[in-house]
């Protein structure tokens, strides 16, 4: 089951406006999860028809990640996402490409998609926010 | 024999065209010049030109504009100071296409290469780097569009076993920003990367910068080994296209790389467009650097126009220094859908490009205050 995660400045209505855009879509939702750390809301979700909520959440301006991905929660601070990545490359993964999702006053929303994934989750435990993929 | 349009078909057609005509007044949020007439060139519609493969080199199939396409790349070529007899360049689908070449001519040069793009880099960049399998890291960016340059240092630093390929934006997509390539330059030097590339999309500003007095340095003098230019964006073209310009020895480096089909193969696509080329050659004949120089001057007063218009009525609009690209906080979907303004979260913008007159910004500008959010 692939999941969606979308990542946004945290406000109220959010689960709701994503709900409702979806459902105007003739989208179900069939799971949704959603947590907040440092200013971020991140909704991570299942639908039934993937590409299509995809689409529409991104027509729709929402920053959804799509790709087997982790959520990762990094400092803002000059070479974060280097030294994310310098981790992985040190134990022996691949990293395939690392994205700013979100930008807060201090800390940030980066999307790491590497492998082999499970071993780069064990190492970024601590600041995973949510993930996506089978 | 030609055949002939069923009645449903062409009235269709003519449906097509009259909503397209109206559209075209009214659009003023993509960075594409609707100020053209390229009427002369419809004749050679009726031929199936075709400008395969290196504009360089002889071809045995006659129906083509290579020559004019050579002419093209040499006023470029000139234009941004690409040095005398050590470059090749090829008139592409468009930035896209310039992007990848790019990106694949860095990727041949340092197979280990680290490349490092901006938060506001284009986002065909990143499906560019999918499909060549480079890894990459994103770089902040300031609030005004350009890349942070401590982030960028501080990563440099973090991974400098491996070679940097920086892919610079002259002119990013939602703000216009311009990545500082000489301060980018100096910190690698600063550094000691003994290795590094640069490649510089100025899809939008290849075209207005050179024509500015005062503007940020990008081109070939600045040390970048690749550029991508956009030739439907200020030139103005019914046909995506546009330029891509790189230093000659990684050309002839993978060129080599494909000796064994038996031809020096050096673009992405094999057959090319060979109307685009035409078009090119066409607008930079009929006008000239003189001709281009004040197309861009008018865009800038418009520009300025539009931020003190949009100001006036309260909405904080604002540009960056040499920009045509006016930022503004998100007006109602009324105004986004009617002006067809990109939205990028919590912003949109006007595009000031030559069609966009003082006449049409006071009508966005009216339906703003007229429609608030």
């Amino acid at each position: 089951m692939k999941l969606i995660s979308i990542v946004t400045q945290s406000r109220a209505g959010v689960t709701a406006e994503i709900a409702a855009l979806l459902g105007e879509n003739d989208i179900n939702i069939e799971s949704l999860d959603a947590e907040e750390a440092n200013g971020t809301d991140v909704v991570t979700l299942s639908v039934d028809h993937y590409n299509r909520a995809l689409q529409v959440l991104r027509d729709a301006g929402w920053n959804a990640v799509s790709e087997d991905a982790m959520l990762i929660r990094v400092r803002d601070e000059p070479g974060a996402l280097a030294r994310v990545a310098k981790q992985f490359l040190d134990a022996g993964i691949t990293v395939h490409s690392i994205r700013i999702v979100q930008r807060g006053s201090d800390w940030g929303v980066i999307a790491v998609s590497a492998d082999p994934i499970e071993k780069a989750r064990e190492l970024v435990t601590d600041n995973l926010l949510a993930e996506s993929g089978e | 024999m030609p055949g002939v349009l069923s009645p449903e078909d062409a009235v269709r057609l003519d449906a097509f065209h009259e909503m397209i005509h109206e559209q075209t007044q009214v659009f003023a949020g993509y960075p594409v010049t609707a100020n053209f007439d390229y009427h002369d060139l419809f004749r050679f519609l009726d031929y199936p030109l075709n400008n395969i493969g290196d504009p360089f080199d002889p071809c045995t199939y006659h129906l083509h504009t290579r020559e004019f396409e050579r002419e093209v790349l040499d006023w470029f070529a000139e234009l941004q100071a690409a040095p005398e007899g050590d470059w090749w360049g090829y008139v592409t689908n468009g930035g896209t296409e310039g992007n990848l070449y790019g990106l694949y001519l860095a990727r041949e040069l340092y197979p280990n290469g680290m490349v490092y793009f901006s938060q506001d880099t284009h986002y065909s960049v990143s499906k560019n780097l999918r499909l060549l399998r480079m890894p990459h890291i994103m770089i902040k960016s300031q609030p005004t569009g350009e890349m942070d340059l401590e982030d960028l240092e501080e990563s440099i630093r973090i991974h400098r076993d491996v070679p940097p390929i920086i892919f610079a934006n002259i002119g990013t997509t939602m703000r216009e920003g311009v990545d500082d390539i000489p301060a980018i330059q100096e910190m690698l030097k600063n550094l000691a990367i003994p290795q590094s590339y640069i490649h510089a999309d100025a899809a939008l500003c290849g075209m207005t910068l050179p024509f500015i007095d005062g503007a940020p340095e990008f081109n070939f003098s600045t040390g970048i080994q690749s550029m991508s230019i956009s030739g439907h964006k200020l030139i103005g073209s019914p046909l995506p296209c546009g330029v891509v310009l790189a230093l000659k020895p990684h050309v002839d480096r993978i060129a080599r790389s494909i000796e064994y089909v038996g031809t020096l193969d050096t673009t992405i696509t094999g057959s090319r467009n060979a109307i685009t080329p035409l078009m090119l050659w066409y607008a930079i004949r009929q006008r000239g650097k003189e001709g281009f120089r004040a197309i861009v001057a008018e865009c800038l007063a418009c520009a300025e126009y539009a931020v003190e218009q949009l100001n006036a009525i309260g909405v904080k609009a604002w540009r960056n220094p040499h920009a045509i690209t006016v930022v503004l906080p998100k007006p109602s979907s009324f105004v986004l859908d009617k002006w067809q303004l990109a939205v990028q979260e919590e912003i949109a913008h006007i595009m000031v490009m030559p069609h966009v007159d003082r006449d049409r910004i006071d009508r966005i500008v009216a339906d703003i205050a007229a429609n608030p959010v």
